[in-house]
């Protein structure tokens, strides 16, 4: 009993001193590690004879609901001695956990999801592989513009496995009801959004609840091409497109034209990007531009749909996202060799093994995918024949990539903002240049 | 209750406020459970109808124009939220047992002793449920890899143990508990583990009851934790795997919507059951 | 065996006169097996906090004192309070102090006068008492994501809430769409989840009254409203302290609904400062300058809480 008694003020307060002193130490060593970057270029290359590994891989797609089971099945049949640990988490969270994980320094995951205008980010951050030896040799593979989504400061960081383009689809009822000519499916014919402002509002008045929707409301990746499109720049310029630039005159013009959408009611306020696609598909919108994962939820719906070139302001050149997934590895990999083998597999390999083997239909990187891609049955359909000939017009010709930045999350999150704004009333110059004064602030850091 | 037989105009007076308090009783709760109703109606609904139905307005927001399982059916059977969902509930069960034991004991301390730096720590327990977690998440998962509790049940329990605010609320509770009950106690021979389990945990019911609460719930919707420890798909927690109903393109309102009630029922359920059960069990009640 | 012993009345008799006799803290012959128990009872919950919190909260302070560049690899050089000065350099982060602090002012009394007033009404010999208390506590229970996705879509300006509004001959409302709006209706939805959550407490503090009070009460003739700040407030005191504390806590640090339903917009109208930290340590990886953010949030939070303890001050001797 008297061995406890001297359990007095000092000693608890000497126990706290003592967890805090090394919660300093403990954090200073953090602080000062340079145990830095991974092994970058050396040490492996793509492995003639497969290695006999357990790989992990981190996704946004879900093993059983997006059907990536299959695609891993095909993959651990066709390199038996490499085993697939497989996890997916939400979209959002995915960047956040990539951050935290990667600098565990354990190498988990091994190979990762990147979203691709964030390739720059990951790769100046210490957080992608350098590839370019290993798979540089597999340019020729893939679309120029899904190749170039992956290089930073002329080194390849990650390989597209995926792409996407958009469309202008149209509710062939809804229009008729209108008196509406059916736009055409020629992209030399393309329409301008000022005729279907027009359009979608006399559609709106004849009995659509929507006249227009974008599937991705206030988003960068669907919005960017409008001020391109009249010779506006992508958003950011100078050393590093490291200085915000979307004050200019072209950037108004294309904004004010997308408040303007709002105010005139031809669009609906306060709808979010998941709400668009249950609209269209079940006959309530007359327009929709939206991207190809459209087309099998319309081909199972009752809707009698049609599709277009997604539009060009007059005077403007077409222009149209694009983009999509690549996939990266971690530089703290244990198991580089079998993680390249992976991807291999899945972005080059017979077209890539993702989209080949993958039931849900995905925009391929590559020409040899793309032929897999539109041989699939949801292009078999009239408007589906349409359909597959435009976005390999589209992906090909007028296709501008997201901004390359390492500041991109900031630039994007800010100026998704600014896009919500002006959809919900503020006005499109106003908006622009307090974004850009907020960006200003937060690319200080990179400077 | 008085015990002197009430005249008859006083018994009708009751009577009436007794009525108008059980309507505005009953009124409240119906207002407070209505965006719960419309989310277990839309467990029940086809996917595409869930938002589709909202404008214009019509008795269409409230009927579906069908009644489907599917939605249960796909998120507990096809995908792995039932998995998670076990697991979720042993990490709770796991962190109320522990973490409640440990709050009892550190908040009878602090209520009933007199002793020198008494006040400091209670000030550390207060600082300490200040903080937020998602400030120390990331060094503490760091942390925790480094220590091999990665991808590990330990590692996913272990940060809903250490709470706080229970141990403030149950202090809280102990200090009204009379000093002589436990002098009384002491007096028939108690020790003092037996005077907290047995006097103080039994007078405590909804104190204890409540911070139960904050301990399930606190792991109950756990979510950034889980994505920065767990790797291994088959720890997966319950509110991630629910996560995953919201994909790039579209979300799967309906079957978010059935695992939204399928983790709302949980609690308030064995809420309601504790309530009744611990009701009778609190200082006010001891006395009569 | 113990606790049947405490109902009978001598005893209560007994810890009167015990009361009365001056502090022997001292002579008592308990008191090192006293102080031996303490530290038994602190100390596993003591090395728990100290372990998962204090120590990554320390690290916390001064990692803010570090400079980075995002994301957790490249490794970090002190920069003294290079942080703070430019985060109050930032006319925007300013205000999102300065918003932070009229979101609390108002949110904090609204929340817990609602939630007392239904932990009294809640605590009345009504019939089902418990099933309609359940409902009220059920918001707590819903998972945010559930609930944001409800709320917004109640509040969608084509939603039903409007619907109802231009029904009844009222002008629809822009709701979360107007800069001037929004943060009500993240008020509305936090307290929503929270009012219900504080009752319970304040409801456990409310049976735990003894009911002699009430019936002394009732013989002095004294009203309703006599009697709710003459006996059940100052036998509050404890329960509302903590649930005062505890529910400040919870609005300051709260930032889901915010990223769920708003994400700070329109125009930064709920750019909190919790949902501004995470935004800079999660979404930007900039976790330096977002350590600074939660050690101001929680300089400014230990302000109030202390403001707090001292306002509803407990008496020495728990008697």
């Amino acid at each position: 009993m008297s061995l406890i008694t001297p359990l007095s003020r000092r000693r608890l307060l000497a126990g706290l001193a003592a967890a805090t002193a090394s919660a300093l130490v403990l954090t200073a060593c953090g602080g000062g590690d340079d145990s830095g970057t991974g092994s970058t270029a050396g040490g492996w290359s793509l492995p003639s004879s497969d290695p006999t590994a357990t790989i992990k891989v981190l996704s946004i797609l879900d093993l059983k609901t997006a059907h990536m089971q299959e695609v891993i099945d095909a993959f651990e049949k066709a390199h038996p001695t490499i085993k697939v640990d497989y996890q997916s988490v939400p979209f959002d969270s995915l960047n956040s956990t990539l951050d935290a994980r990667i600098a565990n320094k354990g190498g988990d995951p091994d190979v990762y999801w990147a979203d691709q205008p964030r390739i720059s980010a990951l790769a100046a951050r210490g957080e992608a592989e350098d590839l370019t030896k290993a798979f540089a040799g597999f340019k020729s593979s893939f679309d120029p513009t899904a190749y170039d989504s992956g290089m930073f400061q002329d080194k390849l960081w990650a390989l597209p496995i995926a792409n996407s383009s958009q469309l202008l689809y149209y509710n062939k009822a809804l229009l008729k009801k209108a008196g509406l000519a059916e736009p055409s499916a020629d992209p030399n014919q393309r329409m301008t959004w000022e005729q279907l402002t027009k359009d979608a509002a006399k559609a709106k008045s004849s009995g659509a609840q929507y006249g227009f929707l974008f599937g991705q409301f206030d988003r960068y990746y669907q919005l960017e091409p409008l001020p391109v499109q009249l010779g506006g720049s992508p958003g950011a310029t100078g050393d590093k497109n490291l200085t915000p630039d979307f004050t200019s005159e072209q950037w108004v013009k294309a904004f004010t034209w997308y408040g303007d959408l709002f105010k005139q009611g031809v669009a609906p306020k306060g709808m979010k990007s998941e709400e668009t696609d249950p609209a269209f598909v079940a006959g309530r919108a007359a327009y929709m531009v939206e991207g190809p994962w459209l087309i099998p939820q319309l081909g199972a719906s009752k809707v009698d749909w049609g599709v277009a070139p997604q539009p060009v302001f007059e005077g403007g050149k077409p222009a149209t996202p694009t983009g999509s997934w690549s996939l990266a590895m971690n530089p703290f990999s244990k198991q580089k060799e079998a993680a390249a083998v992976f991807m291999k597999w899945m972005a080059v390999d017979e077209g890539g093994g993702y989209i080949k083997y993958r039931s849900d239909p995905e925009l391929a990187a590559s020409p040899e995918g793309k032929k897999i891609y539109f041989q699939k049955s949801v292009f078999s359909s009239p408007a589906g024949k349409d359909a597959a000939k435009i976005i390999d017009f589209e992906t090909s010709n007028t296709a501008v990539n997201r901004v390359p930045t390492i500041g991109y999350i900031e630039f994007e999150t800010i100026l998704n903002q600014a896009f919500a704004d002006i959809r919900n009333g503020a006005d499109a110059k106003t908006a622009l240049d307090s974004a850009s004064a907020q960006l200003t602030t937060a690319w200080k850091k990179y400077q | 209750m008085t015990t002197t037989p009430a005249l008859p105009v006083r018994t009708r007076r009751v009577k009436t406020s007794t009525v108008v308090l059980t309507a505005v009783a009953v009124i409240v709760g119906a207002g407070f459970v209505l965006p719960a109703i419309w989310i277990l109606i839309g467990s029940f609904r086809p996917n595409a109808e869930i938002l589709t139905t909202m404008s214009p307005l019509s008795w269409h927001l409230v009927i579906p124009s069908e009644v489907t399982f599917e939605n249960y059916v796909h998120l507990l059977v096809d995908s792995g939220f039932a998995r998670a969902l076990l697991n979720s509930f042993i990490v709770c069960i796991a962190s109320v047992a522990i973490g409640l034991a440990m709050s009892a004991m550190a908040a009878y301390a602090l209520a009933v002793y007199q002793f020198p730096g008494r006040n400091l720590i209670f000030a550390v327990i207060v600082i300490s449920f200040m903080v937020p977690f998602e400030a120390i998440a990331i060094p503490l998962a760091q942390q925790f890899t480094d220590w091999g509790l990665g991808n590990t049940m330990t590692g996913l329990i272990l940060p809903g143990v250490a709470n706080g605010l229970a141990i403030f609320n149950l202090r809280q509770y102990f200090l009204g508990i009379p000093q002589s009950y436990r002098e009384a106690a002491m007096i028939d021979g108690a020790s003092e583990p037996r005077i907290l389990f047995s006097l103080y945990a039994r007078l405590s019911g909804p104190a204890l009851t409540n911070s139960a609460l904050l301990i399930f719930l606190g792991q109950w919707t756990a979510f950034l934790w889980p994505l920065l420890i767990v790797s291994d798909q088959k720890l997966q927690l319950a509110p991630v795997a629910l996560a995953g109903t919201f994909g790039e393109h579209a979300a799967d309102y309906g079957q978010n919507f059935a695992g939204t009630i399928v983790l709302t029922l949980v609690p308030a359920v064995s809420m309601f059951v504790l309530q009744r059960f611990f009701g009778r069990l609190s200082i006010g009640s001891g006395e009569k | 065996m113990a606790s049947s012993t405490v109902t009978s009345e001598p005893v209560v008799a007994k810890r009167r006169r015990a009361g009365r006799r001056p502090e022997a803290g001292r002579q008592r012959p308990g008191r090192r097996q006293e102080l031996m128990w303490a530290a038994i009872f602190l100390s596993p919950a003591i090395v728990a906090l100290v372990v998962l919190r204090v120590v990554p909260t320390v690290g916390a302070v001064v990692q803010s004192l570090y400079k980075a560049f995002p994301g957790g690899i490249i490794p970090a050089t002190f920069h003294g309070l290079g942080n703070y000065e430019s985060l109050f350099a930032d006319p925007n982060f300013v205000s999102t102090i300065v918003r932070t602090l009229v979101f609390n002012a108002i949110i904090n009394p609204f929340q817990i006068v609602l939630a007392l007033l239904l932990a009294v009404l809640f605590t009345q010999k009504i019939p089902a008492v418990g099933v309609w208390r359940t409902l009220v506590f059920i918001p707590i229970t819903v998972p945010i994501v559930g609930s944001s996705i409800a709320w917004g879509a109640a509040l969608n300006p084509e939603g039903p809430v409007n619907a109802l509004i231009s029904a009844l001959g009222g002008n629809p409302q822009p709701f979360l769409t107007s800069p001037d709006q929004a943060l009500a209706g993240i008020i509305m939805l936090a307290s929503w989840i929270g009012i219900g959550y504080w009752m319970l407490f304040l409801i456990s503090g409310l049976q735990a009254i003894p009911e002699e009070l009430y019936d002394a009460a009732k013989i002095d003739r004294a009203g309703p409203i006599r009697t709710f700040f003459s006996i059940t407030i100052p036998m509050l005191k404890r329960p509302l302290l903590f649930v005062l504390v505890a529910d400040t806590v919870a609005n300051f640090v709260l930032f889901v609904p915010v990223q769920l339903l708003t994400q700070g917009g329109p125009q930064n109208s709920t750019t909190l400062l919790m949902f501004d930290a995470y935004r800079t340590t999660y979404g930007y990886g900039s976790r330096n300058l977002g350590a600074a953010e939660v050690v101001i949030l929680t300089v400014i939070m230990i302000f109030f809480v202390l403001l707090q303890f001292r306002l509803l001050r407990e008496e020495r001797t728990p008697r």
